[in-house]
């Protein structure tokens, strides 16, 4: 019945062996760069490849849903603001009368989208092909605090454990006659206030554990400190890594290029 | 009440098979005690009697009508079940409100809520205290709270899921009138536990349960003397029974009287 700690289930990928440290490159490499570049087709074509990517790392079905979960109604939300009421519109797109739609609130509002949904989809890729311990391991290992490291475990499990948490506190729930299923309003209204509850054990939970990792000397000063955890950095994890970054570079280059109408 | 499980089985979506056919007959009123090591199937055994678990393959019948036939929500006035860890089912601010909840969603008459709320508060022994926020109880009065607040909801049978779990002395006491009482009113008790002292004073039906199966079920003296088998379930009885069986008496004790007794009898032989 136990469960990992994280979104992360092993699934024998070409990404999961590659050092958690560089996964997390993608997401400022990847993610800057759409914001920087001065038009959508990087976001558009970086969305593309986190697509193939995405099927390749076998997690093709949950990232699709959660790409579009957040990508429709955002983008249409957006470009109701941008696309109505933006204040660079110019050329009109359709007349609808009291309103008209722009084409460069519409650009600027898929350029945000698609800047967001780099961001999310590098993100949710590197959440899904790391354990999570592994990673806090490797960034201890590269010099980062051990504090801070737990920090970023922490919070990475806060929500898994939070939706373990509202699972069984709705399971006791219909043992009391509670019933969850129904329309979407009343299996909102039976929500609501299980959350409190929830959020406060939460809380808790990590108030307790902090205390018990203390009593484990975990805050322990001038020892240095050993991983169980195997901690690995390849030749293979230093090419991926300096590519991000110079991918990084080469857009930030043509970005500037662009902006001083060079090319 | 009848409760029928008909080759049960249940695998869980990770691919554990936590129940491997089971089959079972509980009736009546006689409180009944299921035992067994960790993850042997208690738990998910006693989750199918009101459908907070559905059946993977095979049948549950709750007096007769299939358990998939109604949500659990519909079943909690039929079958109560008190979770292990009172956490998972306090969440709000008074005891009182706790209590009221479950009678609520059910539609019982205010009238028949005070009657209830009257005699539960003084069985839990949680009277004084039923303004109080949960949070500020003990954690064994919590699980006072929570026994009493499905209690309140008088359903016809109750799960106790380790209710002698952190329990004192004084606790076990409780516990006990409490079964005896719901014994007296015609409900009937299926209390899952590890303490085997409690289990032998209050249970005269003991099931013992292992890697997913029913390995004994029967009255309490006829399982505990089949050592053998207890042993493949790792549940060992309680002490006095076993330094009985070690001095090579016939009958199975479970307390000091009855060792006496046994005793006092071979030295008459």
């Amino acid at each position: 019945m136990a469960k990992a700690y994280n979104s992360y289930v092993k699934r024998d990928t070409f990404k999961e062996n590659i050092s958690p440290n560089v996964k997390i490159w993608p997401i400022f490499s990847y993610g800057l760069s759409a914001i920087i570049f001065p038009n959508i087709y990087l976001g558009l074509g970086l969305i593309v490849f986190l697509f193939i990517l995405a099927f390749f790392s076998k997690l093709f079905k949950g990232f699709t849903k959660i790409m579009l979960g957040f990508g429709i109604p955002i983008t249409l939300m957006l470009i109701f603001i941008h696309g109505f009421y933006g204040s660079k519109n110019e050329t009109i797109l359709y007349d609808f009368g009291p309103v008209q739609l722009g084409l460069e609130g519409v650009l600027h509002a898929l350029k945000i989208v698609s800047s967001l949904l780099v961001f999310l989809g590098t993100f949710y890729i590197m959440n899904h092909t790391t354990y999570t311990g592994k990673l806090v391991a490797s960034l201890t290992a590269s010099g980062v605090n051990p504090k801070v490291g737990y920090l970023v475990l922490a919070s990475l499990n806060v929500v898994p454990q939070m939706q373990r948490k509202l699972s069984v506190i709705q399971e006791a729930q219909t043992a009391r006659g509670v019933e969850t299923k129904g329309s979407l309003w009343h299996r909102f209204k039976v929500f609501v206030p299980l959350l409190g509850p929830v959020v406060l054990s939460s809380l808790t939970d990590a108030q307790e554990r902090g205390m018990t990792l203390e009593t484990r000397g975990f805050g322990i000063k001038n020892v240095k400190q050993t991983h169980y955890v195997e901690v690995f950095y390849t030749k293979t994890d230093k090419i991926i890594k300096y590519m991000l970054i110079g991918f990084f570079i080469v857009t930030l280059i043509i970005t500037i290029l662009m902006r001083l109408s060079v090319i | 009440m009848r409760i029928e499980l008909i080759s049960l089985g249940h695998v869980y979506p990770t691919g554990d098979e936590a129940l491997k056919g089971v089959d079972l007959v509980i009736e009546g009123t006689e409180p009944v005690a299921i035992i067994g090591q960790n993850g042997a199937g208690k738990t998910t055994l006693v989750k199918h009697f009101n459908g907070i678990l559905r059946p993977t393959s095979g049948q549950v019948l709750i007096n007769g009508e299939d358990i998939n036939n109604r949500s659990t929500a519909q079943w909690s006035r039929d079958v109560g079940y008190v979770f292990q860890n009172p956490d998972d089912q306090i969440f709000l601010e008074t005891i009182r409100k706790e209590f009221e909840f479950g009678p609520k969603q059910i539609g019982m008459p205010e009238e028949k809520i005070k009657e209830q709320m009257d005699f539960v508060s003084e069985l839990c022994l949680l009277k004084d205290k039923l303004d109080l926020h949960p949070f500020d109880l003990t954690l064994t009065e919590k699980k006072f709270c929570t026994i009493g607040s499905i209690i309140m909801m008088d359903p016809k049978v109750i799960i106790f899921d380790e209710p002698t779990c952190g329990q004192d002395v004084e606790g076990n006491k409780r516990l006990k009138n409490i079964v005896k009482t719901l014994q007296d009113m015609g409900k009937l008790c299926i209390t899952i536990s590890h303490d085997m002292k409690f289990v032998v004073e209050n249970f005269r039906h003991v099931i013992v349960m292992c890697k997913g199966k029913v390995l004994l079920d029967g009255d309490s003296k006829e399982v505990f003397s089949q050592v053998d088998k207890l042993k493949q379930s790792f549940v060992s009885p309680p002490p006095i029974t076993r330094v009985a069986q070690k001095a090579g008496f016939k009958e199975t004790v479970f307390n000091i009287d009855e060792f006496m007794r046994e005793f006092d009898n071979r030295k008459e032989k």
